[in-house]
């Protein structure tokens, strides 16, 4: 073989080798995007399905976040509805109390600046962002006590903003449901 | 080779690049907007375009929801870092005329002799806040709330106005300096507590918050105590119940003896 | 061939200048909000430093890093004396005059906004135009980098471009276009309110925004990292680029997806639509792509510098690599903490994955081991390659680059390691301090101390490297002959029109950004009522 020749033999094995490990690249990639889109489907860990606005600097005033709203709700077809506000720089409700074993809808917006809502020990994690409205489905498995920091720079005061969620038996809230109005753990 | 010859479809690069992308884009954009929203089966969509709507983020007003009706009246203060324009001198002018009348228990100066609050070179925003919330009843007080009620808005803008204009001056209070206490300086941040200043001037000022170096000790422990109990409702969507609530008995005494005892000079001017 | 010396260097020394006050400010935080810290009596002063620290790692440092560099391999890759030498002394003024306007407010605590401003939170004007001249200044470079790869064309038509500056131009059109995105949200929303002409922004847009700079820039930093996989290491352990063409399809990969895929930042955030949620995911799957070609690409030419120098068997080449070399070294370091930190990625940008880190110090700890990591580390051995050549002064202390390079490796991994166990744990970000003492958190003390001395090694590696750059400097002087970038195996003849130009690949990064963000941004910005009042920080 000539030197030319070898160079083109060469050329040519470098080239392929490099081509089978970017079919291998390729099917990686692929692969983590359908896992993705899998995990969408068959996990209730979806983006909130809609985009919401409401005025941040008149939430009190009238709508769902009035300050009589503001808790856990029963729905008439069992699941729960949890709404909160955050704000500099506390949540309120500041101890949310939910039931185990249901379905739950937060429904959550922010009064002033950016917030987060992260519950610890759960994927429960959603951004408050004034003028939008987040909204996240949960459900919790275990009942106990779980911190639910801001996890979002909120100015000064934001190492001082933890709030809690209280998961209870849910007979137990069902029960405490009966009496009617938004049911939290403030002071208890 | 020019760029025209490589925009053009026989530029196999072209080709290539253009189509991979455009591919990709179209079988995302399906999954992203149509198979993936009505794989959701706990949420309804009207029809296909109601789906590609709400994926793609049309924005929607949120629905009429009626929440029950509050037990008690609360705070309907828009209060937002631009809610008092700059105050004119009339506008202070008239405010000083129109606190005349408030002298007898806020004093000449601003400064009370008694436990009412001074208000000297508050906030306006704190002012005009606290008395439209006398005004409509969201807060009351036998002796406040008759003086608050015939004031129009113009008189409640004036007034806050002239008392934000006024110099700060030091309390009728005096007590030695306390030493601050840690309840003040770190709030206790596993009960859901900033430190105050972080809203009442000393860090920075949350629109609305008062500052509070040397007010009367009864006022504030009063107040404080007050909000824990729910028994004053005024602080929009329990901003301070929250707070009050998660302290104790113990720390309430302390923040409002701390507070009592300083001089206002180290609260950062912020209006 | 490199002539304009005293330019490369100002922009490696302030940029290694900054760097030091950042990273002690770095360490300071770590300490600080750590068990075997005191809480700070002031929360803002952490905020404030966090301020500083972000804005100098984040916006000054790996531009001028990368300015730099890019005049080096433009002078050096095209043979060329670098063409508008006033108008680049110019942007690095304009560097030095913005950091010192955004520096001044952040040290006088009106900015302690962080350096991902999150409005409705507006600081003091003058932080923000600050960086808006940085930007400025930077663009300059992007505007000079282009001019003098076309001087050079016109010289030699048809020529393959250099392979370094052909990936140099890529990173800075990818600068260019990725900077639009924060520069609209200062400009046409941050700004007015700021100077107080408008009371109302809109703060779901802004972020909007900001998430198409947010994580293109991180591709931005990483661009001079890549540039010496491919063309200082290889010569450096003396071996070739495996593969010239993968290396530029690579670049153009980086060129084309790493700008449409900013809204996995915006995973949890209420004024994003899932549709477009999605198909970024889908596209921030494809980024690995470009990285899993470099890995292989850069390993199979450090076998061939193995095999050179007699390496044998299946794995026994390894041990033929010449260890002792700081390139080599640094280069191992860096594909560890590359490995590691995109294995997190993988978990970051996926759909599902992000809820239970989002906002967590797991995120930290990722950004710190990719850009602090793999990419700062490059950094250094590109200062290192470079010196001599820009000193005419040899850095003799081998043994102390190596030790360096030891130390912020391991000083990296004790670090990040640790945060992203407690960010798993649901620890949140950016807070001044945290009560250990609760039961509920105390588990997360030990971590997060453990992190704090990483910090510290970390800093001890920072203040060594700039000690060596200064003691290169009064060396003996030596002739560090012509500089040089590493060649293919197979040194191409021809390259591709679409292969050795731009315009293709540039344009489908515009076209991409139109799709991807175009209805999101148009959306939110012709919506009414979506804009909330301004939350002014600090005393006004």
């Amino acid at each position: 073989m000539s030197a030319e020749e070898t160079h083109h033999a060469s050329t040519e094995v470098a080239a392929r080798v490099e081509r089978r490990w970017a079919t291998i690249a390729v099917i990686i990639v692929v692969m983590m995007a359908g896992l993705a889109a899998f995990a969408g489907i068959h996990r209730a860990t979806m983006p909130q399905p809609r985009v919401e606005t409401i005025d941040p600097s008149r939430i009190h005033l009238s709508g769902e976040f009035v300050e009589s709203n503001l808790g856990s709700v029963l729905e008439a077809n069992g699941t729960v509805t949890v709404r909160a506000i955050g704000q500099q720089y506390s949540f309120t409700p500041a101890c949310i109390l939910v039931p185990a074993d249901t379905p739950i809808t937060l429904r959550a917006t922010s009064a002033d600046v950016v917030h987060g809502i992260l519950i610890q020990a759960t994927n429960v994690n959603t951004m408050l962002v004034p003028g939008y409205i987040s909204e996240q489905l949960m459900r919790f498995t275990k009942t106990g006590d779980y911190l639910m920091p801001c996890q979002e720079f909120c100015s000064f005061g934001h190492e001082g903003m933890w709030g809690k969620v209280k998961v209870i038996d849910k007979t137990e809230f069902a029960n405490r449901a009966k009496g009617g109005g938004r049911l939290s753990c403030v002071g208890q | 080779m020019s760029t025209r010859d490589l925009f053009t479809l026989r530029n196999t690069h072209f080709r290539i690049g253009v189509g991979i992308t455009a591919a990709i884009l179209i079988v995302t954009a399906i999954a992203g907007f149509i198979v993936l929203p009505f794989a959701q089966p706990w949420v309804q969509f009207a029809n296909v375009w109601d789906a590609i709507c709400s994926a793609a983020g049309v924005t929607q007003r949120a629905p009429d929801v009626t929440a029950p009706q509050q037990a008690k009246r609360l705070s309907e203060v828009v209060l937002t870092s631009n809610t008092l324009s700059r105050p004119s001198q009339e506008a202070i002018g008239r405010g000083a005329t129109l606190a005349q009348r408030c002298a007898i228990c806020h004093g000449p100066t601003g400064v009370s002799r008694a436990d009412s609050p001074n208000l000297a070179g508050q906030y306006a925003a704190v002012i005009y806040k606290q008395l439209h919330d006398f005004r409509s009843g969201a807060r009351s007080n036998a002796v406040m709330s008759p003086f608050a009620v015939n004031l129009t808005d113009q008189e409640i803008a004036d007034l806050s106005n002239y008392y934000a204009y006024l110099p700060r001056l030091p309390a009728y209070h005096p007590t030695p300096q306390l030493p601050k206490p840690n309840i003040v300086i770190y709030g206790a941040p596993m009960r859901g507590i900033a430190p105050c200043g972080a809203c009442h001037g000393s860090l920075d000022n949350k629109t609305g918050s008062p500052w509070l170096e040397g007010q009367s000790e009864a006022y504030m422990k009063a107040q404080l105590q007050a909000f824990a109990t729910s028994e004053r409702r005024n602080d929009i969507s329990q901003q301070m119940r929250n707070i009050a609530r998660a302290m104790t008995a113990q720390e309430i005494e302390a923040a409002a003896a701390y507070y009592a005892s300083q001089p206002p000079d180290v609260v950062k001017a912020v209006d | 061939m490199l002539v304009n010396r005293k330019l490369i260097l100002a922009h490696f020394w302030l940029a290694f200048a900054v760097f030091g006050v950042a990273l002690t400010l770095g360490a300071w935080q770590m300490f600080i909000r750590s068990p075997i810290g005191t809480w700070l009596s002031n929360p803002e002063l952490y905020y404030r430093s966090l301020t500083a620290h972000g804005t100098v790692m984040g916006y000054v440092f790996p531009t001028l890093v990368a300015m730099g560099f890019g005049y080096a391999i433009s002078e050096a890759a095209l043979q060329q004396r670098l063409v508008g030498v006033r108008w680049a002394w110019a942007g690095f003024w304009l560097i030095v005059a913005g950091s010192i306007m955004a520096v001044i407010p952040i040290a006088l605590g009106r900015a302690s906004v962080l350096y991902t401003f999150y409005p409705p939170l507006i600081g003091n004007v003058f932080y923000y135009l600050g960086v808006v001249l940085v930007v400025v200044g930077s663009w300059i470079w992007v505007a000079l980098m282009s001019v003098n790869l076309r001087v050079w064309r016109k010289a030699n038509p048809g020529a393959p471009v250099p392979l370094a500056m052909f990936a140099n131009v890529a990173g800075s059109y990818l600068w260019a276009w990725t900077a639009v995105g924060a520069a609209l949200e200062l400009l046409l929303q941050i700004i007015p309110v700021a100077a107080g002409l408008k009371a109302t922004i809109d703060a779901g847009l802004a972020r909007v925004f900001f998430s198409w700079t947010l994580h293109a820039i991180v591709y931005f930093w990483l661009m001079p990292t890549y540039i010496a996989y491919y063309t200082i290491v290889p010569r450096a352990i003396g071996g070739r680029i495996y593969s010239d063409s993968m290396a530029r399809i690579s670049f153009i990969l980086f060129l084309v997806v790493a700008m449409p895929i900013g809204m996995h930042h915006t995973f949890a955030d209420p004024q994003v639509g899932a549709g477009f949620k999605f198909i970024h995911s889908a596209f921030t799957a494809l980024v690995a792509l470009p990285t899993l070609l470099t890995v292989f690409t850069i390993c199979a030419s450090v076998e061939i510098a193995a095999r050179l120098r007699g390496g044998r068997g299946m794995f026994g080449w390894i041990s033929a690599l010449p260890w002792d070399n700081p390139m080599m070294l640094a280069l191992a370091f860096s594909f560890v903490m590359l490995g590691f930190g995109g294995a997190g990625g993988l978990i970051n940008m996926s759909y599902q994955l992000d809820a239970s880190i989002h906002n967590t110090q797991w995120i930290t700890g990722h950004f710190h081991l990719i850009f602090g990591g793999a990419i700062v580390i490059m950094y250094f051995a590109i200062a290192y390659d470079l010196w001599p050549h820009l000193t005419g002064r040899e850095l003799i202390d081998v043994r102390l680059i190596r030790t360096q390079l030891w130390l912020w490796f391991v000083g990296m991994i004790v670090t990040t390691f640790p945060w992203h166990w407690v960010g798993i744990l649901g620890m949140p970000r950016r807070m001044a301090y945290f009560d250990f003492g609760d039961p509920a958190i105390a588990p997360q003390a030990l971590s997060v101390i453990l992190s704090a001395i990483g910090g510290f090694i970390l800093l001890a590696s920072g203040i060594m490297f700039i000690v060596i750059l200064a003691r290169g400097m009064r060396a003996p002087q030596i002739d560090a002959g012509p500089y040089r970038f590493a060649l293919a195996v197979h040194q191409p003849k021809t390259v591709p029109v679409a292969l050795n130009t731009h315009a293709l690949w540039v344009a489908l990064m515009i076209g991409l950004t139109l799709t991807n963000y175009g209805y999101p941004i148009l959306n939110l910005a012709l919506s009414s009522g979506t804009s909330v009042p301004a939350v002014y920080v600090g005393a006004q």
